[in-house]
Order: C-alpha cells, then structure tokens, then sequence
C-alpha cells in the first residue's frame, strides 16, 4: 500500500518581527556600548576599585604584556624615542597630560622607567589607564 | 475623450538587502563598541600643584613582589595602610604618599596600593624606583 505523502504548503514567513528585534539589539549596542578606545586586543589594563573619569590625554603609550612600549601595534619604541617624541610635540612644554595604557602583567620595573624617564622629559603628569570593577567606589 | 487610466501594480519589495544592511550595521556597532568603563589613576600629580602644607615629610610605602608592604620601612598590612593613610590626610589633605614598587610586581599590584591610598584620601601619590629619585617638584 502506498501512503500519500502530504506536501506541505510552505508559507512565506513574515519578516517584520525579526526587523524589529535586530532593530532594537542595534539600538541597545548604541546606547549602552561607547566607540571603542585605541588599545590593542590582547592587552588587559589594571582593574581598579575608584572610580574616577576617564579622560584623554595628547599622547598614549602602551605598555604591553612583553614589557615593550609601543605607540601602534606595529614595532615597540623605546623610552629614549619617546621622551624625544614628547618634546617634538611640544607636549612637555605645554603641560599636557601623557597617558599610559598598561597591561596589568607588566612589571613594575617598566612603569618606574617610564615614569621617570617623562619626568626627565618635562612631563609633570602621567594618566594611567584603568578598569573600573563593578565595586567602583567614589 | 476619457482615457482609462491604467493601474499600478504594487510590486513585491524585496527585503532581503534591508536585511543585510541591518545585520552588517549591527555586526559594526557590536565590534566597534565597547562595554567596559575605563578610569584613570595618576602615577604623578601635576606639577606644582601642592601648596605649603605639602613640606610635610613624604611617607614611603613599599611593595614587595609577593605583596608585602612596609610603611616608612615597617612592615605592615593593606589595612595598617588604608587607616594610617586616612589618619594623615584628614589633617593634610596635600600629604605626599611615595609608592616605591619591587621592579617584579606587576601593574596590577601596583594600581592595587594606588586605590588603597586614594580610597583613604591620599591625593599626592607619586611612584618612584627609591627616595634619591623623589623630586620635590613634583608636589
């Protein structure tokens, strides 16, 4: 005996609803995430507890996990290069603020020389980029 | 003479481009954006900032590699810190706090003291390798 198979009727789906949610996950990406910083991927700043604003600063350094300071992805520059680099821009001079995007693995040992090593340069005051843990306190 | 106007049929609008667009747009914001809120700690104020009370002696705190603080060279606990350090800035707010950090602690423990003397009230945190190199400048 041979069954009939019945075919099903395929309906077209309605597309609306899925706008809709794609819509409002854009809406959501919008207004809850900021454009991003520039920072490598792969580097993890310091996880800080005060909350404090972020602000920008005339010039980043990264400081990476290899200990190395780099000012693009590309090659690490050394802290002679940048004391140079901060006195070409003027940044010394002008009093601006020098940011510093550390790898939380980094040693010590780097953030000192950098420190010391801008101060020697003329810059009085050095940002260090941090992330702010949900226990943030004022 | 009346001339019959012909109708337009509603052709079916293809949504499958709006589609496409949407997605890409939501794929560019989900990888341009970024939801972590960022701070910032200061490894030396600004310069010339302190006023007079600032002549006040510096307090010296170490940080070992395992973690070990000593306060002005004795060695104490996180605690010992955060209560000294709220002790001496309630009376002045400008009290120099020098972070001298073994050169293999990593930045995490270095930041970790940072918060602990900024939750106490220190303003004046500046790191230095060891005490010949504090520059009174800097307060």
């Amino acid at each position: 005996m041979q069954l009939k198979n019945p075919r099903r009727e395929i309906k077209s789906i309605d597309l609306l609803p899925l706008i809709n949610v794609v819509f409002l996950l854009i809406l959501f990406v919008l207004i809850a995430g900021r454009p991003s910083t520039n920072q490598p991927a792969g580097l993890e700043v310091a996880r800080s507890t005060i909350a404090s604003a972020h602000e920008g600063a005339a010039l980043s350094v990264w400081l990476k996990q290899d200990d190395g300071f780099y000012l693009s992805d590309i090659k690490p520059v050394t802290l002679g290069e940048l004391a140079d680099l901060v006195v070409e821009k003027g940044i010394a001079a002008q009093g601006l603020p020098l940011e510093l995007i550390a790898d939380r693995r980094a040693t010590a040992k780097q953030l000192l020389a950098f420190r010391r090593a801008m101060a020697r340069a003329g810059v009085g005051e050095i940002r260090l980029k941090t992330e702010l843990t949900g226990g943030a306190v004022q | 003479m009346q001339l019959a106007r012909r109708q337009r049929r509603a052709g079916f609008m293809g949504l499958t481009p709006l589609i496409d667009m949407i997605f890409l747009l939501l794929l560019f914001f989900l990888l341009g954006s970024d939801f972590v809120t960022y701070g910032q700690s200061r490894l030396a104020p600004p310069r010339g900032t302190g006023g007079e009370t600032s002549a006040a002696p510096p307090v010296v705190i170490t940080l070992g590699v395992d973690g070990a603080l000593s306060w002005n060279g004795q060695s104490v606990d996180a605690a010992f810190v955060r209560r000294e350090t709220a002790k001496l800035t309630a009376t002045n707010a400008e009290q120099m706090m020098v972070l001298m950090p073994a050169g293999a602690a990593n930045v995490q423990q270095v930041t970790d003291v940072m918060d602990a003397l900024q939750g106490a009230g220190a303003q004046s945190i500046t790191l230095e390798r060891d005490v010949f190199d504090i520059d009174l400048a800097d307060f």
